[in-house]
């Protein structure tokens, strides 16, 4: 589904990313994992288009129609395309920090997800892009999965930060996609929120939904993930399944510096 | 005496609105200061005296012109100018400076073309007012605080209720994530181009019908549209009429106690209070300025 190869990425003097190659499978939970400073944000940031390359290449697999949005057949290269481009071919990402729209409702900030009709301005203009029933169905569902009903209406500023993080969540996965990448999702989220994370993962795992994950914390990675990717210093330093991971020495070192 | 200073006020900040709330929309959303806002305004003005008074067309379709070119001239602005310098990543700063050449460039071509002369629409003959609870208000008066009401209100129709607002909006919040979800913020700039210079239009046709036209009309009326987006909350667009108002208020309640040619001395004083004491303004967030 995403194959990146070779990416490089420095920031002045920093190499964030080196050499860094590694695949993401369709229908499965990748999880990306490593210490702090170890690149993992910056690639994400990468694939998002969020920063742009200094080398490598990042090829992308869209396998479905994604809703109204265009998508391509075979695999893209989406290396340095725009995020706003990225986001059409069928990618959607959930932020390492609290990004709502704070302004907004939260149904607002779900609905701006759902397509881009947003700027067709006679559209808007002749009332032919109304918010419809059927966008208002799945603004409901979605909120009902996060477990988030009762806060259609309410401004995003005004939530915790755990709900911040549900209606994030939501948003990623309302924003047609085929492939879904979340950057620590349950970071600072209590314990039986995370249970409620891990559930709605496990949930779009098995409609066949690629995630590529972000996790520091070790007990839920290997509870949803598939394939583990160890990185260290900006390169992949292993990969494998979670049960293999766990035990790796390279892997423990790299953690505990043993 | 009071009512009649209300009444003036009322149509001045009617007039500062207008440039100010078009002029917030697009700070709030492309996050510059667009002084270039001044000669669109002017422009407009101009545009229905060519079309009008030079060419004889009908005064009506004009007008219309005049508004769509004033929208298009703003647009243009937007796509070859302010887009080239974000492509090239430019500051804010950067922005600001090119709007100022801008607002010089264009002042001066009105000034080659048209003359530096004041100019006369003459479309409406001098009115006589009518009296209203001891105000008097010429029926041009009434056009301009109905048409501001109006525009107002479907500004805010399109800000709260269509999907384009909300995307406006959402840009407005944060630019990064409004294209992780697939908004295009170049479409939405030119959206907000578009929308604030039809508003400038708008306000430069008034004025120019009310008063005279002169090539530097525009960038008064866009000193006096930014002191009130200041007062009100910059990057607010209800702040900016709110305090567009409350500009035009206390200007002419102003001259009650001094003499008329303070009028812009008072409206300096009121942003240099505001900027002092209250920099983030009536309905700003203080965060906002960060």
């Amino acid at each position: 589904m995403l194959t990146c190869l070779q990416l490089v990425k420095s920031f002045g003097g920093v190499k964030a990313v080196q050499s860094c190659s590694f695949e993401v499978k369709s229908n499965l939970i990748t999880a990306l994992i490593g210490p702090n400073g170890a690149g993992k944000s910056t690639v994400f940031n990468l694939i998002s288009g969020i920063v742009k390359a200094d080398a490598g290449k990042i090829i992308f697999q869209a396998s479905k129609q994604v809703s109204s949005k265009q998508v391509g057949g075979e695999g893209i290269n989406i290396t340095n395309k725009s995020p706003e481009a990225i986001s059409n071919l069928g990618m959607s990402r959930l932020f390492q920090k609290s990004r709502l729209f704070n302004n907004l409702t939260v149904k607002d900030n779900l609905l701006l997800a759902i397509d881009n009709e947003d700027t067709k301005f006679l559209k808007n203009l002749l009332g032919k892009n109304k918010i419809t029933k059927e966008k208002e169905g799945s603004i409901k569902q979605i909120l009902k999965l996060v477990e988030m009903e009762s806060f259609e209406n309410h401004i995003a500023r005004d939530l915790s930060f755990g709900q911040k993080r549900l209606v994030e969540l939501a948003r990623a996965i309302l924003n047609p996609h085929t492939f879904l990448m979340l950057d620590e999702p349950v970071a600072g989220v209590n314990p039986k929120l995370r249970e409620v994370i891990a559930n709605i993962l496990l949930e779009l795992k098995a409609k066949q939904e690629t995630i590529l994950l972000i996790e520091h914390d070790m007990h839920f990675t290997f509870s949803v993930a598939d394939w583990v990717v160890v990185m260290q210093e900006g390169k992949v330093l292993v990969e494998g399944k979670p049960d293999e991971i766990k035990n790796n020495p390279k892997v423990l070192e790299a953690y505990l510096g043993e | 005496m009071f009512t009649q200073l209300l009444v003036n006020g009322l149509i001045a900040g009617a007039i500062y609105a207008l440039v100010a709330s078009g002029f917030s929309l697009i700070y709030a959303t492309c996050k510059f200061v667009h002084f270039a806002h001044g000669p669109v305004i002017a422009l407009a003005g101009y545009f229905l005296y060519l079309f009008f008074s030079l060419l004889g067309l009908n005064f009506w379709i004009a007008i219309i012109l005049a508004i769509i070119l004033a929208a298009f001239f703003g647009l243009a602005i937007n796509v070859l100018v302010y887009k080239k310098f974000r492509q090239r990543k430019a500051s804010p700063v950067i922005l600001l400076i090119a709007s100022f050449a801008l607002l010089i460039l264009f002042e001066s071509l009105i000034l080659i073309f048209f003359g530096a002369d004041v100019k006369t629409i003459g479309f409406i003959k001098i009115a006589k007012g009518s009296e209203f609870a001891g105000a008097i208000i010429t029926p041009l008066q009434i056009v301009i605080i109905i048409a501001s009401a109006v525009l107002f209100a479907l500004l805010f129709l399109l800000m709260k209720k269509t999907k384009l607002g909300k995307a406006m909006r959402a840009v407005a919040d944060n630019k990064q994530v409004s294209e992780i979800c697939g908004i295009s913020t170049e479409k939405i700039y030119n959206w907000v181009f578009i929308i604030g210079s039809t508003i400038a239009g708008v306000a430069g046709i008034l004025v120019g019908l009310e008063q005279n036209l002169e090539p530097t009309m525009g960038t008064s009326l866009m000193i006096k549209g930014f002191t009130g987006a200041v007062i009100g909350g910059i990057g607010s667009v209800p702040g900016a009429i709110l305090g567009s108002f409350l500009l035009g208020l206390v200007e002419n309640f102003g001259i009650w106690f001094l003499p008329s040619g303070y009028k812009d001395a008072i409206a300096f004083i009121i942003l240099f209070i505001f900027l002092l004491f209250r920099p983030q303004g009536i309905l700003g967030k203080k965060n906002q300025s960060n």
